[in-house]
């Protein structure tokens, strides 16, 4: 299933939804690289209906951050749930990745 | 089929390395298990390794006339890249054991030689090779997907240490349940100078192949740095350039490394990212050991590792594991989780370190019952006895 994004201006923003874990890692990498394009300004990944990723989930994460990084593009993330949040901040994502509670401080802090 | 004893090049240019070696290791000469080969140096090794295909693997010294050790790992897999090479290194030479590692060598052992220690080196690189070959042999018969779990699979068994170092009055254990489909934890348990002893858990992010292959260099460059560095802040951050370097897979690996001191109990840690491990008290109560603000290895070229101390009174038990064991799930939102995990030491205080295995592998799996496993489990636990003898 494609992953549901809308653009806003310049501002890609994509939803993840329930888990990211080995199982469907590489499809959601897939599904956000089709939708991300050269021109976007920003990304936002919306992570409110996440409720569970694993490290093969954060990796794409790192991959996407990596290549915005390389175009120049800035990225960040919303809505964590609080198990979701604690991952980020365990394996030290949260020191590259910009978190935010909601789309919209997410959207006024680009 | 009786199996031919394996055939092992021990390169080295002093002359009492063959009688040593040929003494030390007559058992398993007589028994028929090994058979060793002797070579002065790099050129007369390459020779040896020309006129026997059958030479396993190559055991040699790094300082010798003609050709070194680190010029020979370069020819080695010329010839037959399945040759296993471990190489003698002196104590703390990181840059030497470090430029080994990247030219391939499987394992190294440091001067002056402890043949214990060498002959399980050797044991767990011959087992590693006869996996690795199984491995292979299987290949042409399955699937692709398949096979390369499998080759994962065995790659990651194969470099546990199931023997652990222990002292008068501590002791440790682990042990990891794989996945089927790999995911790529690894421990190790590093004896360092000085009744220090290093203890490592990590996590590698993905599965595979190529995640085997990243734990592997993981777990080889962390011994590497152990040995040649005791701040483990320095560790970590040594590792952390190393596997940088020309990684753009986006992989990465969560590692705990902690050295602990059995002359004051004190155990000095830093955290790359991993799940803060538990200090279970000798009542069963717990306590998580505080984050040092690190992230995980591999995800940014330069980081500061801090690094923090804690001390461990007669009867407590490090706990070490990684999030197979508090991710474990019996649906898609009912996780194993951290709180279960400390009221099962709360209900069954853990006496040893293997105890403190044995009841978290048990109530996993009860918790998952029959589900398919989807994640490594695994646990190291370091007990300081609560007498000392």
């Amino acid at each position: 299933m494609p992953i549901e994004s809308v653009r806003e201006g310049g501002t890609l923003i994509a939803k993840a939804e329930a888990r990211i874990d080995g199982a469907n890692a590489k499809a959601f990498q897939d599904d956000l690289e089709s939708v991300i394009e050269r021109e976007d300004h920003a990304v936002i990944l919306d992570l409110e209906n996440l409720f569970y990723i694993s490290s093969a989930g954060l990796r794409v994460i790192l991959l996407t951050a990596k290549a915005l990084q390389r175009q120049e593009t800035e990225f960040a993330v919303c809505g964590l749930s609080d198990s979701v949040k604690e991952i980020f901040q365990i394996s030290g994502f949260d020191k590259i990745i910009p978190m935010h509670p909601t789309v919209h401080d997410a959207k006024n802090a680009l | 089929m009786t199996e031919r004893p394996n055939r092992i090049l021990v390169v080295d240019d002093e002359p009492d390395v063959q009688p040593l070696f040929s003494q030390r290791m007559r058992r398993d000469i007589r028994a028929g298990r090994l058979e060793l080969l002797f070579a002065g140096n790099g050129v007369e090794a390459l020779e040896v390794l020309n006129r026997d295909p059958d030479i396993d693997m190559v055991v040699t010294d790094i300082n010798m006339p003609q050709m070194d050790g680190l010029t020979l790992l370069e020819h080695i897999p010329k010839i037959d890249s399945d040759i296993r090479a471990i190489i003698i290194s002196a104590y703390g030479d990181m840059k030497n054991i470090r430029t080994a590692m990247n030219r391939g060598a499987f394992d190294f052992v440091t001067k002056p030689l402890d043949f214990d220690d060498l002959r399980v080196t050797i044991d767990r690189t011959l087992n590693h090779l006869k996996e690795w070959r199984e491995a292979l042999a299987s290949r042409d018969k399955l699937v692709a997907l398949q096979n390369e779990l499998d080759i994962a699979h065995h790659m990651q068994q194969s470099i546990l240490p199931t023997q652990f170092a222990k002292g008068n009055d501590w002791e440790i254990f682990a042990s990891m349940e794989p996945a089927r489909n790999v995911g790529g934890d690894f421990y190790d348990v590093v004896p360092l100078e000085d009744g220090h002893v290093g203890i490592a858990i990590a996590d590698v992010s993905d599965k595979g192949v190529p995640s085997a292959l990243f734990m592997m260099s993981t777990r080889t460059m962390l011994k590497g740095a152990a040995i040649g560095l005791l701040d483990p802040g320095d560790v970590l951050k040594e590792v952390n350039a190393l596997l940088q370097e020309g990684n753009d897979t986006g992989m990465f690996v969560t590692v705990f490394y902690g050295v602990y001191n059995s002359n004051t109990g004190e155990l000095t840690y830093a955290n790359a990212g991993h799940n803060p491990p538990l200090i279970v008290r000798p009542d069963g109560s717990s306590v998580l050991l505080p984050m040092t603000g690190g992230i995980a290895l591999g995800v940014i070229p330069e980081f500061d590792f801090s690094e923090n101390t804690v001390k461990l009174e007669p009867g407590d038990t490090a706990f070490l594991y990684t999030d197979g064991v508090t991710e474990a799930a019996r649906s898609d939102e009912d996780f194993f989780g951290l709180e279960r995990l400390r009221d099962i030491f709360a209900e069954t205080p853990p006496k040893s370190p293997k105890e403190a295995n044995d009841v978290t592998f048990a109530a996993v799996h009860a918790f998952v019952g029959n589900l398919p496993q989807t994640d490594d489990i695994t646990c190291l636990a370091l007990t300081r006895s609560e007498k000392t003898p």
